[in-house]
């Protein structure tokens, strides 16, 4: 049963198209991701869940109700900007409050709730600080404790975490999902970053121009992108049109596809039965931390391989190395 | 690093400069009689006394006050929300209100008068309410640009957006989130435009004249009957927009420290 659902929406701004007749479905307590260059409508997208935009066509159901033409107050979503724009005159507490409080719930309730979300999202003791007055980590719990304190059907999150530094961020997404996972809050984040999308969530989409280019769960669109973009998109895929891949193994002729992929890590070094066989010349090597990256060359073909770093490195440039490749490996991409 | 003297002297001297008059206005408007000496020959209170206990003084201030503060409080109330608006959601208007705004720079006082006269005087409406039209679209400029920057400075639009989400009417948004986070530079540029029109004596000299008569045209006709009591006036004048300006520098540091 679909929570969530999203049809046919289209949205142009001065005659440029920026959402084309887009489709979404998310069920109750999912937590997906949208994920996609920038530029390719993802927070107009947010914004129209939210109503702040509102869209040329289609309709939109929140929880078997159509809120199309519903204000942005009553659609009952919560939404966390990447500015998190906190309202700088209110305290911690204030702000968290402030959702409760425009609903006109009696004191004693908006003090309660107020006080279990501030434990949630481990604000205890900062209560009475101003914005101003916390760090960036701080104000994005404190943006989020506001939306979330609501009970919002749906949460909608535009980059909350693209400015705070790595470890702040790595830190901050395991807490996003345990409270989401715990309060079993329908989600849709935004982001540009594919390991956050990756780690975080049940489903990705993956957005192109105004498109959604695929739909699956992380560990599918990882392994099986079905189109030259996501394929370009996700990883280091090699993206190979038709001619290269009969060129790097040769002798194999039936390649029906216009394109393929074949992901870094496939290549093996050690044999495969009923697999491919390349020798590549090693054109450059680089260090990746855990792993290691050749960059190789066979049968005038260029593609990147990688492998688990070793201590004893030994490979030399020009050196030609035999690699192995499952035949499922090569992606035909439509 | 320890600065050289002569900025000192040019300091000292700039600064003498700008204060002998107001000291000597200072010691006229105490002095018993100020002729043929350095110094004045004796002080008394008695031109102050003299002052306040002059009911034209009195009525002439209370004028100044209703007219300069109902132009403010009119332009704060109408203007306020309407640039609010058009900054946030017709911003395509702005443009309008940026050459309307620059048309009231490039119109002298006398002109202004001239045309407000000849457009207005026939058409049965009291002049000083002709006049309080002109002093509203006289401080657009001060109520424009300091509602503008505060909006800008607290980026209203997410604000509102937030605050909208979250189950708040626009109204209750503004009056809520916007309100009290632009309130502090509202004010400044409303002291301002305060203290320049209760000294303004162009326009209402020759709009309304002697009919209305503020404080500017009291002084100016004291200036020719009595220099100590004219003095008087000046350092009551000074006083009140020193006091104005000691609430504006106030309120404009308490925003950027922390508190
Ligand atoms: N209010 C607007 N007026 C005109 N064009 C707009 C407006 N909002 C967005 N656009 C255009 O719509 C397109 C998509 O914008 P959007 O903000 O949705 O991108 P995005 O995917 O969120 O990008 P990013 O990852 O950089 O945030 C852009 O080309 C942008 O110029
Ligand atoms: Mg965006």
């Amino acid at each position: 049963m679909s929570f969530l659902t999203i049809e046919n929406i289209k949205k142009s701004f001065d005659n440029e198209t920026v959402l084309h007749s887009l489709n979404l479905s998310i069920k109750e307590g999912e937590f997906i991701t949208l994920l996609g260059p920038s530029g390719c409508g993802k927070s107009t997208l947010l914004r129209t869940i939210a109503g702040l935009i509102h869209q040329d066509e289609g309709k939109i159901h929140i929880d078997g109700k159509d809120v199309t033409e519903v204000k942005p107050k009553d659609r009952q979503v919560g939404m966390v900007f990447q500015s998190y724009a906190l309202f700088p005159n209110m305290t911690v507490q204030e702000n968290i409050e402030f959702g409760l409080k425009m609903k006109k719930l009696d004191k004693e309730t908006v003090k309660q709730n107020a006080a279990k979300i501030v434990e949630l999202v481990e604000l205890t003791g900062k209560e009475k600080s101003y914005p101003r007055e916390l760090s960036g980590g701080q104000q994005q719990r404190v943006a989020l404790a506001r939306s979330l304190v609501t009970r919002p059907k749906v949460l909608l999150l535009d980059e909350p975490l693209s400015a705070l530094d790595a470890q702040i961020r790595k830190n901050l997404q395991k807490q996003l999902r345990s409270i989401q996972q715990e309060l079993n809050m329908t989600t849709i984040l935004v982001t540009h970053d594919q390991e956050e999308a990756m780690a975080v969530s049940d489903y990705v989409y993956i957005m192109n121009k105004g498109q959604i280019a695929q739909s699956g769960t992380p560990h599918e669109i990882y392994t099986r992108p079905v189109n030259e973009f996501v394929a370009r998109f996700i990883g280091n895929y090699n993206v190979l049109t038709r001619e290269e891949v009969s060129n790097l193994f040769k002798g194999e002729k039936n390649f029906k596809n216009k394109m393929y992929a074949i992901r870094p890590e496939a290549f093996s070094e050690d044999r495969i039965l009923d697999g491919y066989e390349i020798s590549g010349k090693i054109q450059k090597t680089s260090m990746l931390g855990n792993i290691t990256r050749f960059e190789l060359e066979a049968n005038h073909v260029s593609f990147i391989a990688d492998r688990l770093h070793k201590i004893d490195e030994d490979a030399q440039k020009q050196e030609t190395k035999t690699l192995y490749l499952n035949r499922k490996d090569v992606i035909p991409l439509s | 690093m320890k600065k050289p003297f002569y900025h000192y002297i040019t300091i000292g001297i700039v600064l003498l400069y700008l204060l002998i008059p107001l000291l000597g206005t200072f010691q006229y408007s105490f002095a018993t009689s100020w002729h043929k000496t350095i110094l004045p020959e004796g002080f008394t209170i008695k031109w102050y006394v003299e002052l306040f206990g002059d009911l034209r003084f009195l009525k002439s201030l209370g004028r100044s006050l209703v007219m300069s503060l109902g132009a403010t409080i009119l332009t704060l109330v109408i203007m306020v929300p309407a640039i609010f608006s058009i900054v946030l959601y017709a911003p395509k208007l702005e443009k309008m209100i940026q050459s309307l705004i620059v048309m009231t720079y490039a119109m002298p006082g006398i002109i202004l008068a001239v045309g407000l006269i000849r457009a207005y005087s026939t058409s049965g409406i009291s002049m000083v309410l002709i006049t309080i039209g002109a002093y509203f679209v006289g401080i657009l400029p001060y109520m424009y640009q300091g509602t503008r920057n505060s909006l800008r400075n607290i980026n209203a639009e997410s604000l509102m957006e937030a605050a909208e989400i979250l189950g708040a009417s626009r109204y209750t948004a503004f009056q809520k989130v916007i309100v009290p986070n632009i309130i502090s530079g509202i004010l400044v540029s409303s002291l301002l435009s305060f203290s320049i029109l209760f000294g303004e004596f162009v326009l209402i000299n020759l709009l309304v004249g002697g009919h209305f008569e503020t404080v500017q045209i009291y002084l100016f006709q004291k200036l020719s009957q009595s220099g100590h009591i004219a003095s008087a006036i000046v350092v009551c004048y000074f006083l009140l927009i020193s006091i104005l300006s000691a609430i504006m520098i106030k309120m404009t540091r308490k925003k950027k420290e922390p508190v």
